[in-house]
């Protein structure tokens, strides 16, 4: 479902990203971690088109990502939802608005169809009655949350996760995990999950790629994952401070 | 030869960066014109710019082109008192507010509070990941932000110069009157008489010129916009500076084609 193959990246002369490859296979959930500036969030970036890799390629659904003309790029960003670290929600819109953008965009549905979708995905998120309000009255979960709900109501069959749970309480923290892990069960969405929250993704993926300096330093099952030898993904799974990464 | 090799360095530096704007100017001028064709707008985002671009700066217009006519007049004055040339006072007047101060005036306080507000805007936008979270929603930021900005500009700085126009002759009018006694229908008269129709459009050919710069600039620094709130305040002062120069040498150069 998603492949990537060799992938390299620059910046300012420096290697961000460098000969990563991975795949994940349709419906299930990979887990993306590694220590702060590992170069997660550029993978993200690059997967789904919004950053030029220097070398090496993606692939969504067997068609290679690089490359293509922009309609092409457009149609195939219909079918894959992201989640940003920061919200990314759009300032000047309330929370409804802010929801129903991709559809409205879309322009297949009525105003009375969004608007009820829009309803059902607020209440889906816990937080039926915020929808006239804007990002900046609410708090980091509830924005979060209005990211999942904007991100996942086209319904795309593919979700990329950037730290949904950052910055969060345990419980708010659950209850998004628990969105994820519906979204896998119910909608059978084929996802990459970035997070830092070791216990809340240990249940959700399936198999876990570390990423440390650019690299790709572990990539396997969450089995093979837990009875690793390898020093840098034992430290960073078990959260060791004397080691490696320390 | 240090001092003339950090000269060369700091020239090419600029030039490269100059190139690097100026580049990129060409580059999301294309973008325009293709989106031009067939048009990409959407209807929402539209509408709230023209409100915001148009009505939102109607009352610092109007008040700037009141106080350009009063100033006009009162600079004018003493010759016409000197000379006794009363019914030269409104062509005089109108000439120099029609066809240059306020056009320019006008530009400068659309660039001033528009043009800024357009590039912090974006910028902020871009900084936040908004302008990603669009493309990631398979959603063009050019046609999305960029084409009702650029709409709004043109237009609204277009029809702010047309009632500009008319608020800095009605302030030069009621000057006239009440500091140098010259009656209002007399002014009127002199514009009427002696100022002609292309020195209105002429003026008005200038206001869509600016208009088009000052959005082409304000958005190009917004939409490139990198490094945080640091960064937003850089691109909004290089913006404002870009859209200054771009005015008058635009001005200078239909000016001097109209001439």
């Amino acid at each position: 479902m998603i492949e990537v193959r060799d992938l390299t990246k620059y910046h300012f002369g420096r290697p961000v990203l460098e000969n990563v490859s991975f795949r994940v296979k349709e419906g299930t959930n990979l887990g993306l971690i590694g220590p702060g500036g590992a170069g997660k969030t550029l993978l993200l970036k690059i997967i789904c088109g919004l950053v030029e890799p220097d070398s090496g390629n993606t692939f969504i659904k067997g068609q290679k990502v690089q490359g293509l003309a922009l309609q092409e790029l457009t149609q195939l960003r219909f079918d894959i939802g992201l989640l940003f670290q920061n919200y990314a929600l759009f300032d000047y819109l309330n929370v409804t608005e802010n929801i129903a953008f991709p559809l409205r965009q879309a322009g297949k549905h009525t105003n009375k169809e969004i608007l009820k979708m829009v309803q059902e995905s607020l209440n889906s998120v816990d937080l039926p009655h915020i929808g006239h309000q804007y990002p900046n009255e609410l708090s980091g979960g509830m924005k979060k949350r209005v990211g999942f709900a904007r991100a996942v109501i086209p319904k795309p069959p593919i979700v990329l996760y950037d730290d949904p749970t950052a910055g969060l309480d345990p419980v708010t923290s659950s209850k998004i995990f628990l969105f994820l892990k519906a979204m896998k069960e119910e909608r059978g969405v084929t996802s990459i999950t970035i997070s830092h929250d070791i216990e809340g993704i240990r249940d959700i993926c399936d198999s876990f790629v570390l990423l440390n300096k650019g690299k790709v330093v572990f990539y396997g099952s969450r089995d093979e994952i837990e009875n690793t030898q390898l020093s840098l993904a034992r430290q960073f799974w078990h959260g060791f401070s004397d080691d490696e990464l320390g | 030869m240090k001092l003339i090799s950090a000269i060369l360095s700091l020239v090419g530096t600029k030039f490269l960066s100059w190139s690097n704007e100026v580049g990129g100017m060409i580059l999301l001028s294309w973008d325009i014109l293709r989106n031009c064709v067939p048009p990409k707008l959407d209807g929402p985002e539209t509408w709230r710019n023209l409100y915001r671009v148009g009505v939102k700066s109607f009352p610092i217009v109007v008040v700037t082109a009141m106080l350009t006519g009063a100033i006009m007049v009162i600079q004018s004055g003493m010759y016409i008192k000197e000379y006794g040339a009363y019914g030269l006072l409104g062509w005089g007047a109108g000439y120099s507010v029609l066809r240059e101060v306020g056009p320019i005036m006008i530009g400068l306080m659309f660039s001033g509070r528009v043009g800024a507000n357009n590039t912090a805007e974006l910028g902020t936008m871009r900084v936040t990941d908004q302008v990603d979270a669009l493309r990631a929603l398979a959603i063009d930021p050019i046609a999305y932000l960029v084409m009702p900005r650029v709409l709004a500009m043109v237009v609204m700085l277009f029809l702010l110069v047309v009632i500009g126009d008319l608020t800095a002759l009605i302030g030069g009018a009621y000057t006239g009157q009440v500091l140098l006694g010259v009656d209002a229908k007399l002014f009127a008269w002199s514009i009427v008489n002696y100022i002609l129709l292309e020195d209105f459009t002429h003026g008005l050919i200038k206001a869509v010129a600016f208009g088009f710069a000052i959005a082409l600039i304000s958005c190009h620094f917004g939409m490139r916009t990198t490094g945080g709130a640091v960064g937003v305040g850089r691109a909004v002062n290089a913006s404002v500076v870009a859209s200054a120069i771009a005015i008058f040498v635009l001005d200078y150069f239909i000016t001097y084609m109209d001439a």
